[in-house]
């Protein structure tokens, strides 16, 4: 009974996490209305830059996040000018963007296959224990402490931004409609390219935040990608809100299932679940 | 004799309703326009009409017979009914020929994958590019023809069908005259043909020429109905259209 | 030359399974991302069968086939309740539950301890017996199987059944309205398609002998897709020419040098440029016929 805390604060971490990556992936299909299949990579991106700042170069420790942070962001930012842009300038069917989104996953993973080895690495530089803190009865780690920290904070300021601010509301005209901001005229190019920029910068804080919570390697980009995706579905695709809520209903799923699934089906589980729930509830829990 | 009838036909799209509580009749052998300011429903209407959206509420009559409250697209035909877009829905990177022929093929799919392409559809499809002179034209991508022959090709492609029923989606909208003639001419053809055809349209001359009758639309509601010089005096009609 | 041979086999199965991807996506315009999970049940029914009872290869093939058709089914069932995006998606998501199979359902496959030992395809007819003894005769029987998978496809592709696919491509709605329906055509299409995946595996088991999950996940598929693309959509000869450029593809890697350890994600790295630079550049493909 008493691992209950445990399971409900290991949830919230999860939570916490998944709500980071879902969020970037909401807002860029939210401007562009269409699935970004390099975000996973992106936040991988982003950890292997703090892996080689920080753990190899042995640079500052918030240098080196910030170093990681601005990499994923730059890779975003990078993807959307040289291969979304032209695309959607070309008016260019979904499908292909979604091919070319396809082999710009494909090509990035294996590049930072080749740079760093396939092999699983941890960011921590010294392997002495962190903070632990008790909390009614669970534990927590002080980096878990501060994945959930980060995924409040951000999503708070996010849905703030959005809300409050000219560029925010300008990001809502886009999503609702791009022709129409268009013609009020925004530049909605530059606004997606800003979308890219921020979108890919919390992915990439996502990226190092599990980095050091549980380690990296390359191939983890398609398992992210898929928790974002799912928590996308499950919470309404570019629905903020709703992908908040549904980062922390498949942390609890996974948590509270995790005892009496074997590990290694866990991603089919994954997507055998997005899959029924796309069938049957393709909207999303929220309403819009 | 009414063909096609719908009894207080609705569909909402978010709470409004773009056809409300629509009630008309169609007679056979007619040729009857519909018209009313942007937004009231003509669309819809003719989407509901051929299984695009669905029927939230009331009931489509055909033939005074068969009585439906839910359509799918790919019944229409079975009924007696085609259509046409207001935006050319062709096969863009087929031709002019197959894009007729597409759809004079066998229905199911066993048939289509063994059928052998003989004469007669090759015939019935030569006969309706011809009326809008489009046979010389029939290997040629349709993604490459121009605006006013795209409109051609849906009508040549719906005409082919031999259906009862044409539903015409602005058929005459953008085209120079002597595309209009030529649009014109077939309708008439058809109504000699004894089909009938229902056409959206928003030229007034047009619907004084063609039309036998006239039906209004307003905000989804049948606002006003008769002969096309009738309804085109009425106060309310003149009203709904300044007011747009 | 034997190597020459070697090159020729997998263009051979490379070749059938461009070719049935194409059907699916290029003539008919679904985005499907599973066709290595039909590829590696053709694989392993036909590995299963032969390595634990005997069963002569081309029976095997029959079976692979009567699986693959089913599950595509079902799958393909599934996924026509989606479009584009989802789609896509979806497919994704099954070629890793399929994958998932292949690895953990140990019962059945060894999962990745793989299965080793597959015999090679014979056939007899009373006292007359023919075994496939050496890799030119597995290239002439497996450019035998080339040469039927691309007859039935061009049958397709040139048929009323044919056109309604591209029209169906073209504008889904727009054809349903003139009686088709869609639905049953891109079903058959997915199985069909799927059912030829399944030779190409079977092929493939008997050739390597040596078959583990592996060769099965998600980056095959994205492979095959890079073939159909490169080769160009809606165009049969196109992936042949698509398969034979990305087969050939690591050999010319090689002789530039490579070291072999980065050689896979290098050529991973080159798939995935190829599909953006064909979107960005020539979206037609090699054989140039559709504009995606």
């Amino acid at each position: 009974m008493d691992i209950l805390p445990q399971l409900v604060l290991n949830s919230i971490i999860a939570g916490a996490i998944y709500a980071m990556v879902a969020l970037g992936f909401n807002l860029i299909y939210g401007a562009t209305k269409f699935f970004n299949l390099t975000h996973g990579v992106i936040a991988v991106i982003g950890a292997y830059a703090f892996l080689f700042f920080g753990k190899t170069l042995g640079l500052n420790l918030f240098l080196s996040v910030f170093i990681g942070v601005a990499t994923a962001a730059i890779a975003g930012y990078g993807l959307d000018k040289l291969i979304y842009l032209p695309l959607r300038k070309r008016k260019a069917s979904n499908m292909a963007l979604l091919i070319a989104s396809l082999g710009a996953f494909t090509a990035l993973q294996a590049v930072i296959a080749i740079l760093f080895t396939s092999q699983f690495q941890t960011l921590w530089r010294n392997y002495s224990t962190q903070k632990i803190y008790e909390i009614y009865g669970g534990v927590i780690t002080q980096t878990q402490l501060i994945i959930l920290i980060s995924g409040i904070l951000i999503t708070a300021a996010l849905v703030l931004s959005l809300k409050y601010t000219l560029f925010g509301k300008m990001v809502r005209a886009v999503s609702d409609d791009e022709e129409a901001a268009k013609i009020i005229g925004i530049n909605t190019n530059k606004i997606i390219s800003r979308v890219f920029i921020i979108g890919s910068a919390i992915a990439g804080l996502a990226g190092i935040l599990i980095g050091f919570d549980t380690g990296i390697e390359p191939t983890m980009g398609m398992s992210l990608l898929l928790k974002g995706v799912i928590v996308s579905v499950i919470g309404g695709v570019g629905n903020i809100y709703g992908g908040f809520l549904g980062a922390f209903l498949l942390g609890f799923a996974e948590n509270f299932g995790i005892w009496k699934i074997s590990g290694e089906w866990k991603d089919a589980i994954a997507f055998a679940l997005l899959i029924i729930f796309l069938l049957f509830r393709p909207r999303g829990i929220m309403k819009k | 004799m009414k063909i096609l009838q719908t009894k207080n036909l609705t569909k909402r799209f978010d709470g409004v309703k773009a056809v409300d509580g629509f009630s008309i009749d169609i007679e056979k052998g007619k040729i009857t326009g519909i018209i009313g300011p942007n937004g009231s429903g003509k669309t819809t209407l003719v989407n509901l009409l051929s299984g695009m959206v669905g029927i939230d509420g009331g009931i489509v009559i055909v033939d005074d017979a068969l009585k439906l409250s839910n359509i799918k697209p790919y019944d229409i035909l079975s009924y007696g009914i085609t259509r046409t877009f207001q935006e050319a829905r062709l096969f863009n990177q087929m031709t002019v020929l197959d894009n007729v022929l597409a759809v004079l093929t066998e229905r199911n799919v066993f048939g289509a994958l063994f059928e052998k392409h003989n004469d007669y559809h090759l015939g019935k499809a030569k006969e309706a590019l011809e009326k809008v002179s489009l046979w010389e034209k029939r290997n040629e991508l349709a993604a490459n023809l121009s605006y006013g022959q795209r409109k051609l090709l849906e009508i040549a492609r719906a005409i082919s069908t031999q259906a009862e029923i044409y539903l015409l989606d602005e058929p005459f909208a953008g085209l120079f005259p002597e595309i209009i003639k030529t649009v014109s001419v077939i309708i008439k053809n058809l109504k000699q043909e004894g089909k009938t055809v229902i056409l959206i349209e928003h030229n007034m001359e047009i619907i004084r020429e063609l039309c036998d009758y006239a039906i209004v639309m307003d905000s989804g509601k049948l606002l006003a109905e008769g002969k096309p010089e009738e309804v085109l005096r009425k106060k309310e009609v003149v009203e709904a259209y300044l007011g747009e | 030359m034997e190597y020459l041979i070697h090159l020729a086999i997998l263009f051979a199965i490379y070749g059938i399974l461009g070719l049935s991807l194409n059907l699916v996506v290029g003539y008919t315009g679904l985005l499907s991302v599973t066709h290595a999970a039909f590829y590696g049940i053709g694989a392993y029914a036909t590995a299963i069968l032969l390595t634990s009872l005997g069963v002569n290869f081309f029976v095997s093939v029959l079976a692979a086939i009567i699986v693959s058709a089913v599950i595509a089914f079902l799958i393909g069932l599934i996924l026509s309740k989606f479009d584009d995006d989802y789609y896509a998606l979806a497919s994704f998501g099954f070629n890793i539950i399929i994958f998932s199979v292949f690895l953990n359902w140990r019962e059945l496959t060894r999962g990745p301890l793989g299965i080793p030992g597959i015999g090679k395809p014979s056939f007899g007819i009373s006292n007359f017996q023919f075994l496939i003894s050496n890799n030119l005769e597995f290239l002439i029987l497996a450019l035998l199987f080339l040469g039927l998978i691309y007859f039935i496809s061009r049958f397709i592709v040139k048929s009323s059944f044919g056109r309604i696919l591209k029209a169906i491509r073209e504008d889904e709605k727009a054809i349903q309205i003139f009686g088709y329906h869609t639905l049953y055509y891109k079903l058959a299409i997915f199985v069909i398609s799927a059912a030829m995946a399944s030779v190409a595996g079977s092929l493939f088991a008997s050739y390597i002998t040596f078959i583990d999950p592996s060769s099965f996940w998600l980056m095959e598929s994205i492979f095959i897709l890079a073939i159909v693309i490169l080769g160009g959509l809606s165009n049969l000869k196109g992936s042949l020419l698509g398969a034979l450029f990305l087969i050939l593809l690591p050999e010319a890697l090689r002789f530039v040098g490579m070291p072999n350890d980065i050689a896979a994600q290098m050529r991973q790295v080159i798939y995935g440029a190829i599909l953006i630079l064909l979107m960005l550049y020539r979206p037609q493909g090699l054989a140039g016929e559709y504009k995606l």
